[in-house]
């Protein structure tokens, strides 16, 4: 049953409702306002994970989310806070690397061969005794014992949200300062988003006692925080974390299942400090925790930490803990105090409460097997003395909650001693405030917050801060000779760990850091970081300055990867006739963005489709839909100069009505891509580009454009137009069974013109093109009237064709894909296409590296070959010549239409001329011969395009 | 257990490895001088020492050691590359890893598990065929395999039949591996020290003095020496110290980001990858997910992360293995890659005549660390640019000899 | 968000822009000097003039950028001379 303290205490729980949920199998009560953790205590049950390499018990360590120890699977998610998640009824919770149960856990007897496993001891061994120990015999072992949480392959779906949001200021962190710098910020008339990652608002204020009498904490909470909810320009978000600060004010607030992005103008940093634990051996033991977790427990949740506790007070926080302990009926047997003198002046309150202090002592190790029983404490004579406890509050200073203002380019300093920090080198924008500027002082703290609000208003600078002592007395650092002194809790590393570290020859942090892995864990080196620099600095030598105490990168807090993930469905593209195919049964196949046909198949085979779609086309009036093709619009006096210093061939002197193929190449002679430009009027040209590479080509024509200053307007229309290719000996009959006002005779629109005018009604730009070889007028109509056309086109007798058919159409025409038939060091050269090179125009982009590329000379070439049979080969095969690759086939499929296997392959340049042979790799070993034939192969003499 | 723990447990107290000795005066000269103490400077001050008996040498590192993009790469270890200098030079990059723990007496946790590139377009498909038919020729194991096949090696990927990313296929490269990267550097350090080879962190190159076709001084904020023959193997620096010795690099800077999560009980044993998704991602020995991509979008020398491509790795991630959406991130990092106009590394001779290069690694020069300190130990030693660097020569960008491995910069570094 | 100011549109997230590369002189270089000017672009780790496009509104601009801090220190339109001055984040 639960044990909880009297009224008074337990702020955040109702205590008039009571639910379950289960921990490894037993049922835990609960009150909501309860987390876990705090559910688990109040029941006694202080264990809740086994740690990572020793599988010793750990228990609640900071009541705050920031350490591994309350690590636990609830349900499907793995690696749950156990100190942050609220308790909620049925949950089914278990703990994490557990071999058995948690309280008897069969794992841990790695605890007591721990001086077999030296700090980096996996680099010593496990690689013998021959080649392939590591990965067949010792990786397996040690991967097992690897990781905390179970992920599940199919777990419960989730649906995450993103928000986008923008604030004059964002304060994070809701404690005193926070509270006052959004106050003060608001005050000047800013905007304020206020970020606070405990449920409600007052940070310490909420939990600490900051002084004998706690009445000043209690009335600053009320006074700041009712004004905070009052103020209209300040929105609090409570339960969430902002958990990284990138360029220009980014920040990703996580709340729930809900990532909030926030621009903020300017940040305030008022994260207040991390309580920092001490090093004794055994300091890991459940009961053994930070003077802060053991107030959080009593002031938040009522639980009693314990009921006989010794408390270590390295910081004045101690005493007051011991003070809110024993108004909480707990049995303060013994206040250790590592300075020998009353520095905070609680001596006659301790007197008072007859709480017994040792001073210039120290803990030197804890006793217990699932929980602390007793402590040994050395005093300053060098007597030791042992007492019996269940609960050991450790007040062991702070550091200041830096993540963030280091995410921000900030250095996180301190004195020689690792006693006092400063955060520096912030840059505009940023401010730092309260317990994270180093103050402990609750006057100090409000008001820094105060002008901290004011500077993230009127700009002013942050100043470097004075440093304010956050360690009074900085406790012993020597390594306990029986060891289990952790440093590390996550990773289970000790302080004789990072002393051999250094031994090792380790000297710099980050070393030490990568060698023993110190910090890595998920609590991201928060309590070891300080312990780890001032040990290396004593090993080394050097003061804590030229060490450096610690770096920081986001996350602040684990952030899953669902809440990072984009939630809105991936941009897809459909033409205006994606309907058109999906009614007439295509087979949908994506393209990029695009979803394409592939092929229109009824009850017959893949195969049998493309062959009747090939024999249509050849034999008929078929039909493509192109409407993914890039479509380019240039208006101006300059167009057609444009036109020809972009592209290569020649387009000034192109009449208007005629249509010219396109090729442009890069700065390096390489194709780019290839379209054609049809001159509507002397003015206004209509550019196509391939479907891939548009964005591309458009992005490079703008900045050309601004480059040369040239007078022209180009617009990106791809959308804007939908596109109908019908080819085939039958189109022209078919076309002009269409009502329109184009001439579509072989005398008034021959090949390669381009007309504009109507078609079924449909205002189209037609241009007598084609991939096919056969006769053929490709047809751009507005968009929203394509799907009229192409209705009207099928009811003239086209028949629609896929792209499986297209690609061995275009493939006997032997017309290039690029992309496919070309790659990055493509020139035209290598592709016989030196007839699309103007020898009279005095510039285009690419022309003087082709010049050189050429005077050097080419190592392939492209060329066309026929086989026979398959031959076991296929796109991607390998062209050989000696016994080395030279090339390899670019394209290939079987011709109908030829009887045989086509494809084109790059090849030396002297085997790729017709009449010669190509020794081709078979994909299962072997070479076989093809021959060189001509291109194109279908139709060389181009009669059946010019019909 | 191995008797070498069996013995250390049993003895009392630690008695010190002494892996990387410290910090040295600077002498006045050294035979060698090699700037950049990463995994690459340290690899050839290791094999200079042990295979040619030079070991005069001096590793200047401007920070700590192997603290660049050696400890910031994602370990992988592969040779399914496109062109056959490239897949001739990471094989036996590929070969050396595979016994380097032996070689070296430390244990670099090489895992040869296999690396997966799954093709989600006709394209990729095509483009895989050709590498393995490449490869195959070049005599590593590496196949395209078919969606039944994929399910097989990695059931867990997300298949997405019908979807916008169905898997079609993939790339399976048995040779792929990872490896522990710190280790491989200090494993290298640690024997070459043991020859005399003095590494110098927290000496940073300042200057050089050059003497007709010969560097002769190096300044340092140490102090100046004088050096014999000179490597700069300074990973996302290398432009600024060719810079220092007049030498122009074809190198831009762009940032290379990748996060890992918290650590869970491991599931995925390979190395799995996707080209279109620009996604790759292995679970290490620690059990983290480690999950990277491409470059950032623009030039840059920072080592900055940044949200945006956080989001777009998560998203590649979760659309391979939607499961994973409960798992949480522990942290992000990047480092500076060092890239080519064709995406190649630079080794071998510069203008200089005792001046050699290790340059412009972009994102895979971790997987290249054994072999190319081993080749340009030799190139060194020898004053020759043995055959298997020819290739990627400084002077090919003159004569437009470029290495076509364009198309292989999808992820999977 | 990191924050780039369009000379057209002000202020805008990063992520409506596209990097163009390095702004290079206009002029039709040949041989060695194409050579220089094909690979070996500028490396600095000072302030490059770059090549930007707002994408949504298709506007192409110059910004002169940090590139070790990836400060944006101004941007203006080409030819515009150099008055159009627009900082960074404000």
């Amino acid at each position: 049953m639960t044990d909880r303290l009297g009224s008074g205490w337990g702020s955040r729980i109702d205590r008039s409702r009571r639910f379950d949920f289960r921990f490894e199998g037993r049922a835990i009560a609960a009150h909501p306002g309860d987390t876990l953790a705090s559910a688990l205590a109040a029941q006694g049950e202080w264990v809740l994970s086994r740690s990572f390499k020793y599988h010793r018990p750990r228990g609640v360590m900071t009541m705050a989310g920031q350490d591994a120890n309350t690590l636990v699977q609830v349900g499907d998610e793995p690696n749950v806070r156990a100190d942050l998640r609220p308790a909620a009824e049925g949950l089914e919770v278990s703990p994490v690397n557990v071999l058995g149960s948690l309280k008897r856990d069969s794992g841990r007897i790695i605890d007591h061969l721990g001086r077999f496993l030296p700090v980096g001891f996996y680099y010593r061994t496990f690689f013998g005794p021959t080649r392939g120990s590591w990965e067949k015999l010792w990786e397996p072992i040690i991967r097992r014992s690897a990781g905390l949480g179970v992920v599940s392959l199919d777990p419960t779906p989730r649906t995450y949200h993103k928000a986008t949001r923008h604030c004059d200021v964002m304060v994070v962190g809701a404690g005193p300062s926070g509270l006052s710098a959004a106050l003060a910020a608001s005050a000047k008339g800013a905007q304020v988003m206020l970020v606070e990652r405990e449920p409600e608002l007052g940070g310490a204020l909420t939990y600490a006692r900051f002084d004998i009498d706690r009445t000043e904490a209690e009335a600053q909470l009320q006074d700041l925080r009712a004004r905070v909810l009052a103020d209209p320009n300040i929105e609090c978000l409570l339960g969430a974390t902002c958990n990284g600060r990138f360029e220009d004010n980014w920040l990703p607030i996580l709340q729930g299942d809900t990532l909030i992005r926030v621009r903020a103008r300017d940040l305030v940093i008022a994260t207040g400090a991390h309580e920092q634990p001490a090093i004794f051996r055994n300091n890991d033991l459940p009961g053994v925790m930070l003077s802060s977790a053991a107030q959080r427990l009593m002031r938040h949740y009522a639980v009693r930490p314990g009921r006989r506790a010794v408390v270590l007070a390295a910081h004045r926080d101690g005493y007051l803990t011991a003070f809110d302990l024993q108004d909480a009926g707990v049995e303060v047997a013994l206040i250790v105090d590592p300075e020998g003198r009353d520095g905070d002046g609680f001596n006659a309150e301790c007197q008072r409460r007859r709480i017994p202090v040792l001073r210039g002592a120290t803990i030197e190790s804890a006793r217990g097997g699932l929980h602390v029983d007793r402590v040994t404490i050395r005093e300053g004579s060098g007597t030791i003395r042992h007492e019996a406890c269940d609960l050991v509050a450790v007040a062991g200073g702070y550091t200041p909650g830096y993540q963030l203002a280091l995410h921000a380019g900030a250095k996180l300093t301190s004195d020689a001693e690792g006693l006092t920090f400063a955060l520096t080198g912030l840059p505009a924008h940023v401010h730092v405030c309260g317990a994270a500027q180093g103050l402990s002082n609750l006057s100090a703290v409000i008001d820094s917050g105060a002008q901290a609000g004011l500077r993230a208003v009127t700009g002013a600078a942050d100043e470097t801060p004075a440093a304010v002592p956050g360690w009074r007395r900085a406790p012993r650092l020597v390594p306990h000779k029986q060891g289990r002194d952790f440093v590390d809790f996550d990773e289970d590393l000790q302080a004789k760990d990072i002393v051999n570290a250094v031994a090792d020859g380790y000297r710099e942090l980050e070393l030490v850091k990568r060698y023993s892995t110190v910090g890595m864990g998920p609590s991201q080196g928060r309590h070891s970081a300080l312990a780890t620099a001032r040990l290396v600095a004593g090993q080394t030598g050097r003061t804590l300055g030229e060490v450096g105490v610690t770096t920081s990168r986001p996350p602040f807090g684990p952030e899953k990867l669902g809440l990072l993930a984009d939630t809105t469905p991936e941009r897809e593209r459909h033409t205006p006739l994606h309907g058109e195919h999906l009614s007439a049964g295509a087979k949908m196949q994506p393209v990029g963005a695009w979803w394409r046909p592939f092929l229109y198949r009824g009850n017959e085979s893949v195969a049998e489709g493309v062959t009747r779609e090939i024999r249509l086309v050849r034999e008929g009036a078929a039909m493509l839909d192109v409407s993914t093709l890039g479509k380019l619009d240039l208006r101006g006096p300059d167009a057609a100069e444009f036109l020809d210093r972009f592209y290569t061939m020649a387009h000034a002197k192109q009449p208007v009505g005629r249509v010219r193929y396109c090729l442009a190449l890069n700065e390096m002679g390489s194709i780019l891509d290839d379209g054609v430009a049809y001159r509507i009027a002397p003015e206004h040209f209509y550019v196509t580009a391939t479907t891939g590479a548009v964005e591309r080509v458009f992005a490079e024509m703008m900045l050309k454009k601004t480059i040369w200053g040239l007078r022209v307007d180009i617009q990106n229309v791809t959308p804007t137009f939908g596109a109908i290719n019908v080819t085939g000996p039958q189109t022209r009959a078919v076309l002009e069974r269409l009502a329109g006002d184009v001439d579509l005779s072989r005398e008034g629109f021959g090949f390669l013109d381009g007309r504009t005018g109507h078609l079924a009604g449909v205002p189209v730009r037609i241009m007598r093109i084609g991939f096919t070889g056969e006769l053929s007028y490709e047809i751009h109509a507005p968009q929203s009237q394509t799907v009229a056309l192409w209705r009207a086109l099928r009811a003239a007798g086209a028949t629609p064709y896929g792209l499986e058919a297209s690609r061995i159409l275009r493939l006997e025409k032997g017309h290039i894909i690029i992309g496919q038939d070309t790659d990055a060091l493509t020139t035209p050269d290598e592709l016989g296409m030196s007839w699309a090179l103007s020898g009279k125009k005095p510039f285009y982009v690419g022309r003087q590296a082709v010049a050189m590329r050429r005077a050097i000379g080419q190592a392939r070439k492209l060329c066309g070959f026929t086989l026979p049979d398959r031959s076991d080969l296929g796109e991607s095969a390998l062209v050989m010549k000696g016994g080395q690759p030279v090339g390899h086939v670019t394209s290939f499929g079987f011709s109908l239409t030829l009887d045989r296997w086509i494809g084109m392959a790059y090849a030396a340049p002297e085997d790729a001329v017709p009449g010669q042979s190509l020794r081709l790799r078979r994909f299962t070993g072997g070479e076989v011969e093809a021959k060189v034939v001509p291109l194109p192969f279908y139709d060389p003499e181009n009669t059946r395009q010019e019909l | 257990m191995p008797f070498n723990l069996l013995k250390y447990g049993l003895r009392s107290g630690h008695e010190p490895f002494r892996d990387i000795p410290a910090t040295p005066d600077l002498k006045a000269s050294y035979d060698v001088v090699i700037i950049g103490g990463g995994g690459h400077g340290l690899a050839a001050a290791y094999y200079l020492s042990h295979v040619h008996g030079i070991t005069n040498i001096a590793v200047l590192e401007k920070g700590y050691l192997a603290g660049g993009n050696t400890a910031r790469n994602t370990t992988t270890i592969r040779s399914n590359y496109l062109t056959p200098p490239s897949i001739a030079f990471y094989k036996e990059g590929v070969e050396l890893y595979e016994t380097l723990s032996q070689e070296l007496g430390f244990n670099i946790m090489f895992s040869q598990r296999g690396q997966l590139t799954l093709a989600h377009s006709d394209g990729a498909m095509r483009s895989f065929r050709l590498r393995a038919e490449m490869g195959k020729h070049m005599g590593t194991r590496i196949e395209v395999v078919d969606p039944k096949t994929v399910r097989e090696i990695c059931p867990q990927v997300h298949m997405d039949e019908g979807g916008r990313h169905e898997v079609l296929g993939g790339l399976w490269h048995e040779d792929a591996a990872t490896a522990r990267h710190d280790a491989v550097a200090w494993g290298y350090a640690k024997r070459a020290a043991e020859r005399g080879v003095e590494i110098h962190q927290r000496t940073e190159v300042t200057g050089m003095a050059v003497s007709g076709d010969r560097v002769t001084e190096i300044r340092t904020n140490r102090g100046t020496i004088r050096a014999g023959q000179v490597l700069q193997a300074a990973g996302g620096l290398n432009g600024q110290i060719a810079a220092l010795a007049g030498i122009a690099l074809p190198i831009r800077c762009f940032p290379l980001q990748a996060m890992v999560t918290q650590p869970l009980k491991p599931f995925l044993d390979i190395l799995l990858s996707s080209s279109d998704l620009h996604t790759y991602l292995v679970q290490s020995s620690r059990g983290e997910i480690v999950i990277g991509g491409g470059t950032d979008p623009y030039q840059l020398a920072s080592t900055r992360s940044t949200l945006p491509q956080k989001e777009a790795l998560a998203t590649g991630a979760l659309q391979l293995m939607p499961f994973l959406h409960n798992v949480k991130l522990l942290r992000q990092w990047a480092g500076i890659t060092d890239i080519t106009p064709d995406f190649s590394p630079i080794m071998g001779a510069s203008a200089l005549q005792n001046y050699w290069l290790d340059a412009g690694w972009g994102t895979w020069g971790f997987k290249a660390t054994a072999v190319a300190g081993k080749r340009l130990a030799e190139t060194i030693a020898t004053g020759r640019v043995p055959a298997i660097l020819q290739p990627f020569a400084l002077e090919r960008f003159d004569r437009f000899a470029l290495l076509n491995e364009m198309g292989a910069t999808a992820a999977g570094h | 968000m990191k924050l780039m100011t369009c000379p057209m549109n002000g202020p805008r997230s990063i992520a409506e822009f596209q990097w163009l590369g390095a702004v290079q002189p206009d002029d039709d270089p040949q041989g060695g000097a194409l050579v220089e000017r094909l690979f070996f672009a500028p490396n600095l780790l000072g302030v490059l003039r770059e090549w930007w496009r707002h994408t949504p509104t298709n506007t192409v601009f110059i910004a002169e950028r940090h590139l070790t801090t990836n400060e944006i220190l101004r941007t203006y339109f080409h030819n515009a001379g150099t008055d159009s001055t627009a900082g960074a984040a404000q």
